[in-house]
């Protein structure tokens, strides 16, 4: 039956149309042994009698683009009357996707459920509609819906009214996809965060997204988008996007001219499937002050020391009076200055960050030690690659080195 | 049938004597499952009996301490029976002694079926660090259709002498933790295990959403935002989490829609609040679904 059928396709593929002969088989991988007329494969020998490899027609197009894709489903249909083998048509299809670019496209799987037979399997009696009717083309398209929520393609309603005329109310692809209608609008919009979708290709938009994605933690924060060529002896010519709050300038401005500040990284930050790295600008965690904290925090279950409040006044205590308020960039493990990414993310870029910094409001930068201190592998896997030649200077996990901003200049 | 034949007939050629036990096509066992584990139990050797007795000897000693404990609170009865609206009460603290041991980690890799990779130590900062790097690549196998995951768990609530029990969170209706993401959002999973064969994999579950950056952040997601999942499946017939029966807690994270790559969350710790404010029971509505529709 199979055999026959690939018969009649290559009858009908041989004359005519060269799109035409492109789909006269849409078998997947395991096409090869299907096609082979004898059971036993020790028993044929190579060269006779061996049908010619069939090819599948998305692997074998030459453009890739949504059109050829639409073009090609629009051959299949129209080819013949029985459409036959339209399941491994959709799978192959639907294994194809990624690469024309078109797996996020609700047109493109409509078009592909186009392709069933309308009113051909509705169940009609109740032992029909039990059993699963049409078993391999309900899970064909049950898969195909599947696809669609792992790329995240909500459907619409035009597809329930084509599930309905092909399966029919009782039909599994329908459950599955009121499943999908009932919780995917749900969990769209839930992030806290939203992203555009898909997210920007330029890595500045990126860089910029990831910064004010970050700063949502101070509401004060400001982004700015500084260029490198704005300073006189800085080597890379990139962009910087730093972000910092009036918060985080104050708290620069009262750092101890003694203590050292840090440019940590790169770390990393997810937007959808993107990474973006950036660096953070560390003090130390102010332990002095944060100890005081801890001391305003009264054990209000300690009932040792209950004041009278009859026998003259009760001393002032710490949490009476004004104090400082601790910020939210005062964290345990440090206090965080400013953050920024850069387009090369070099130390020569980040050097450029510090002394914009410097130049943009904040004077006392140049007075305080600034430590480098990355952590990436980075430099390393490159020195593996290229046999220690030719890598740029970026110290790896162990190494720090001081680089006194003054003195830099 | 014909190719299924002939695949069998190939199979043959080569090991006739399993040629009976290999099935050319998936087995889908409904009915009932034989372990909690759905097929993924590693057969660990038996240790010898000696071993046995001298393992159980020296679990005495912990499990009697843990039992001498029980008894004392049980004769003081001081639970906490009030609502205290605004108190976190801390269940998973990072910064307390020995904290990892109380976790597992697993990733696809575990069974063979995935190349990620996946470790929980503790951070810089003291708190709990999960990181590794998800990866969806996998041996084309046509068993595997989807790979890339890590996951946390922790380890069975139990009372003294291995009895299994449960945790009682009813009081409370907020889940707060305290996290620093890589901005990937990650799975929160409640295990509500069951007796039966059927609830074993109830797992309830919400995303954390993490921002990203330096900065802590505190989440905190109401109890009745979970929904009922099992294996993997958003189930038809949902319900508020039976917070008296919660068994274990967990953290996912997947490498969906490309997003391979390095992953790190740490956590600090993971409590529990009880906010008036917030009336809802189950976040969801239920429609009344058609006849024999729900679970097929």
């Amino acid at each position: 039956m199979i055999r026959r059928a690939q018969c009649l396709l290559r009858l009908h593929g041989n004359g005519g149309h060269s799109l035409v002969s492109r789909l006269r088989c849409y078998a997947t991988d395991e096409g090869n042994p299907k096609q082979n007329p004898n059971p036993n494969p020790r028993a044929q020998k190579p060269g006779t009698k061996n049908l010619p490899a069939l090819r599948n027609p998305f692997t074998a197009a030459q453009d890739r683009t949504k059109n050829s894709y639409l073009t090609m489903v629009e051959i299949f249909q129209e080819r013949d009357v029985h459409r036959r083998n339209h399941v491994e048509f959709i799978y192959a299809a639907l294994k194809n996707m990624a690469d024309f670019g078109v797996e996020r496209d609700l047109e493109v799987y409509k078009a592909l459920i186009n392709v069933m037979p309308k009113g051909k399997f509705i169940p009609t009696n109740m032992f029909q509609a039990e059993f699963m009717h049409y078993p391999k083309q309900q899970q064909c398209i049950i898969d195909l819906l599947e696809q669609m929520e792992d790329c995240g393609v909500m459907p619409d309603h035009e597809m329930e009214a084509m599930l309905l005329n092909v399966f029919g109310r009782q039909g599994h692809p329908l459950r599955k996809y009121w499943r999908m209608m009932y919780w995917m609008p749900k969990f769209k919009n839930l992030s806290p965060w939203p992203l555009p979708d898909p997210v920007p290709d330029d890595t500045l938009e990126m860089a910029k997204l990831a910064l004010e994605r970050m700063c949502t933690v101070d509401l004060r924060s400001k982004i700015t988008v500084f260029e490198t060529s704005e300073l006189k002896d800085a080597i890379d010519d990139t962009w910087i996007v730093s972000g910092m709050s009036p918060e985080q300038e104050k708290l620069l401005r009262e750092h101890s001219r003694q203590k050292a500040l840090y440019i940590e990284g790169p770390f990393h930050i997810w937007l959808r499937n993107r990474r973006i790295n950036y660096f953070t600008l560390r003090a130390d965690a102010d332990s002095e002050f944060l100890s005081q904290l801890d001391e305003r925090q009264l054990d209000e279950d300690d009932v040792s020391h209950i004041e009278v409040p009859f026998f003259g006044r009760a001393p002032p205590r710490r949490h009476n009076q004004l104090g400082k308020l601790r910020s939210v960039h005062q964290q345990d493990d440090g206090t965080i200055m400013a953050i920024c990414a850069t387009g090369t993310s070099t130390k020569d870029s980040l050097l450029s960050w510090i002394r914009l910094l410097e130049a943009n409001g904040n004077p006392s930068i140049g007075e305080v030690p600034v430590l480098f201190r990355f952590t990436s592998e980075v430099p390393a896997k490159a020195e593996e690659i290229e046999g220690g030649a030719s890598v740029p200077a970026t110290s790896d996990n162990s190494s720090q080195d001081e680089h006194n901003s003054s003195r830099a200049k | 049938m014909n190719s299924l034949l002939r695949q069998g007939l190939r199979l043959g050629c080569c090991l006739p004597a399993v040629q009976q036990q290999i099935h050319t096509t998936a087995v889908h066992r409904t009915f009932w499952e034989r372990e909690k584990k759905s097929g993924y139990k590693t057969k660990l050797p038996e240790p010898s009996k000696k071993q046995m007795i001298m393992d159980g000897l020296r679990d005495l000693k912990e499990e009697m301490k843990l039992w001498r404990q029980e008894v004392k609170e049980k004769f003081e009865s001081d639970p906490i029976l009030v609502f205290r609206p605004g108190e976190t009460d801390v269940v998973f603290d990072f910064k307390a002694p020995d904290v990892l041991d109380k976790w597992t980690v697993t990733t696809d890799a575990d069974h063979g079926e995935g190349k990620s990779t996946a470790t929980l130590e503790l951070s810089a900062a003291g708190a709990g660090l999960f990181h590794g790097e998800v990866n969806s690549n996998h041996t084309k196998d046509g068993i595997i259709k989807r790979t890339g995951y890590a996951n946390i768990r922790t380890k069975r609530v139990r009372k003294s002498f291995k009895r299994e029990s449960t945790y009682d969170w009813t009081q409370y209706n907020m889940l707060i933790m305290k996290v620093r993401g890589d901005g990937r959002s990650y799975l929160i999973n409640l295990h509500t295990e069951g007796y039966f064969d059927l609830m074993w994999n109830d797992i309830y579950h919400y995303v954390l959403y993490t921002r990203g950056g330096p900065h802590w952040q505190i989440a905190k997601i109401p109890f009745s935002k979970f929904f009922l999942s099992s294996k993997g499946r958003v189930q038809d017939r949902q319900g508020a989490i039976p917070l008296n029966r919660v068994t274990h807690f967990g953290f996912s994270v997947a490498a969906k829609k490309g997003m391979d790559g390095p992953f790190g969350l740490e956590i600090d710790y993971v409590g529990l609040e009880f906010d008036p404010s917030h009336r809802e029971e189950f976040a969801y509505e239920m429609y009344q679904t058609p006849k024999y529709i729900v679970a097929t």
